[in-house]
């Protein structure tokens, strides 16, 4: 049995051998950096471990912070927030980057100078994005609620401080750093269809428009689940915007719950409920990257 | 492509302008307003054209020591970040590209899973860790959570890359008795020198950009960018020209790649999505 194991590995490593020496030094590292890490988490979530207590202690609570997690409200609470927050963004930005695709997609010259802007606002830190919105956004010197003053419309303490504005306010400006990035995807996937379909349909003298609608769509169906999974993914991990304009308000309003996790670990240093809670997030982000390497993998085939 | 109707032209352009308006005007606000004195920021109603011109935000800026502080720790951060994604990067795509064994093909899905870890959830544990071997504070406690990230990019985007380059010149190489590693170094890394760029420019602006590790990893004297635009925001007179001024330097690079290196910057942000 063991020789067998061993006779396994001599051959695998004559035929992959430097194959596996250049995938090694980063599997190392990898593993050593983020995956002891994600172990040393699922430790410390048994405990009732705070920074702030003087001794350090680390008690074994064993569940205790899992099932604080889903009995308290605001961590009930912010799921909620998080899932209006990515549903919000994602679905808005694929509408956004798809009228995009339509309006910017033509191979011309201008088309190709506009482009070349909309590249800006994904590169820039999103920390910087944030804190220029917040400023756009703000109720006394700001350039929106004045304009939107001027047309007759009020919004009182500011997008950014009223309840029920703070959370499309942010999602407004999640939508204008990360559309451009789905614009793109789309052009890139618009790209590789075939062309015959619309040559048929120009035949048929269908329009620019009806072609859109009833040739790239459905062709482009792989495109958009792959656009989606990954925009979700990075959805979940909003963190700058939120810590730049509403800090998690008014109220929660803007909790989500990577936020609460930086809250309740880093800066109340409550260190084993916040990975509990780090744990948790990190499940339902498996279970997403499942479903997106499952269709992958199916669009490979 | 096919012809317009004139309606349809005409809605196209009107969108268009709003469109460009909405994703531009915030642009221009912050460029416009690294150059005025702190009341014309506040003014209402709003001076877009019409302000006095002033470079005193930036050479205040300059004028204090600690900006070119903030410049240096981020260039260190990022430069190492770079280097370091790249050498572990770059051979790992290689060999998950080329190699026919199963297992080796199916870890660039590992890597791919790292891309989707949250990073607050890494941060935490990681945090505790460096805390204990008094790694906080230090270039290295950023550079290496920053690679973990960006080498896994990387990997996962010259595999695609390496996939796409002809082989043929690399199996007659190695006919002429080259090693796996030569035909690697002298044949199919000249081809992949586009590649290479995409996968530099999303390593150099991704390290460049990080708030987060930044604000939990760093101590006053490894300070980055984003962190020296929060000091000068919560400061006790939020002054915003300062804020853009600074605000410019972070976006250094945003601008210097739309400008001249777009081809390879979508690349690199489309290509994990596009390509299996």
């Amino acid at each position: 049995m063991n020789s067998k194991f061993a006779r396994y590995l001599r051959r695998f490593f004559i035929d992959h051998g430097t194959y596996t020496l250049m995938l090694l030094p980063l599997l190392i590292f990898v593993f050593a950096i983020a995956i002891y890490p994600l172990f040393f988490s699922l430790r410390i979530s048994f405990f009732d471990y705070r920074l702030t207590d003087p001794n350090q202690i680390q008690t074994f609570i064993g569940f205790q912070n899992y099932v604080q997690a889903f009995s308290d409200p605001v961590v009930l609470q912010s799921i909620s927030t998080t899932l209006v927050f990515v549903g919000g963004t994602v679905s808005l930005e694929i509408l956004f980057g798809l009228g995009l695709a339509f309006l910017l997609g033509a191979e011309t010259r201008f088309a190709n100078f506009m482009r070349s802007f909309l590249m800006i606002p994904m590169a820039l830190p999103s920390l910087v994005v944030g804190l220029v919105w917040r400023a756009l956004y703000n109720v006394d010197f700001g350039v929106l609620p004045y304009y939107l003053k001027l047309i007759g419309v009020d919004l009182g303490h500011g997008p950014l401080s009223e309840v029920s504005l703070a959370m499309p306010a942010v999602i407004i400006i999640d939508i204008w750093q990360w559309s451009p990035l789905l614009m793109f995807i789309f052009l890139a996937g618009i790209k590789s269809l075939p062309v015959e379909p619309y040559e048929a349909a120009y035949v048929d003298g269908a329009s620019r428009w009806q072609s859109f609608i009833h040739l790239t769509l459905p062709l482009l169906k792989p495109t958009f689940l792959i656009a989606i999974l990954l925009r979700t993914m990075q959805s979940f991990k909003v963190f700058d915007i939120i810590y730049a304009t509403t800090a998690g308000g008014p109220g929660t309003t803007t909790t989500v719950l990577n936020y609460h996790i930086f809250k309740v670990g880093l800066t109340f240093f409550d260190m084993g409920y916040a990975a509990a809670l780090a744990n948790i997030l990190l499940v339902v982000i498996a279970v997403l990257s499942i479903i997106y390497i499952l269709m992958l993998e199916r669009q490979q085939l | 492509m096919t012809k317009r109707h004139p309606v349809e032209k005409i809605f196209m352009v009107i969108a268009t302008v709003f469109v460009m308006a909405f994703f531009l005007i915030p642009i221009f606000w912050l460029i416009t307003t690294s150059f005025k004195f702190g009341r014309e920021a506040f003014a209402i109603p709003p001076k877009w054209f019409t302000f006095d011109f002033t470079l005193k935000n930036y050479t205040q800026l300059l004028e204090s020591s600690k900006t070119l502080m903030f410049v240096k720790n981020s260039l260190i951060i990022s430069v190492f970040t770079t280097i370091l994604s790249l050498l572990l990067g770059v051979p790992a795509g290689y060999a998950i590209a080329r190699s026919r064994s199963r297992l080796l093909n199916t870890s660039s899905y590992f890597f791919l899973i790292i891309l989707m870890i949250p990073p607050v959830a890494m941060l935490i544990p990681f945090y505790l860790i460096m805390r204990d071997m008094s790694l906080l504070g230090t270039y290295q406690s950023v550079i290496i959570l920053d690679t973990v990230f960006d080498a896994s990019f990387v990997v996962w985007m010259m595999r695609s890359y390496f996939a796409d380059v002809p082989q043929e010149m690399e199996e007659a190489a190695l006919v002429d008795g080259a090693s796996k590693f030569t035909s690697f170094v002298k044949v199919a890394l000249p081809l992949s020198i586009p590649g290479i760029i995409s996968s530099a420019i999303y390593c150099i602006i991704f390290s460049w950009n990080d708030f987060l590790f930044a604000l939990m990893l760093t101590n006053p004297k490894t300070k980055t960018i984003p962190l020296g635009i929060l000091a000068s925001f919560s400061a006790i007179e939020i002054s915003w020209g300062q804020m853009a001024a600074m605000s410019m330097f972070a976006i250094i690079p945003a601008l210097f790649i739309s400008l001249g290196l777009n081809r390879y910057f979508i690349q690199g942000l489309t290509m994990g999505a596009s390509k299996g």
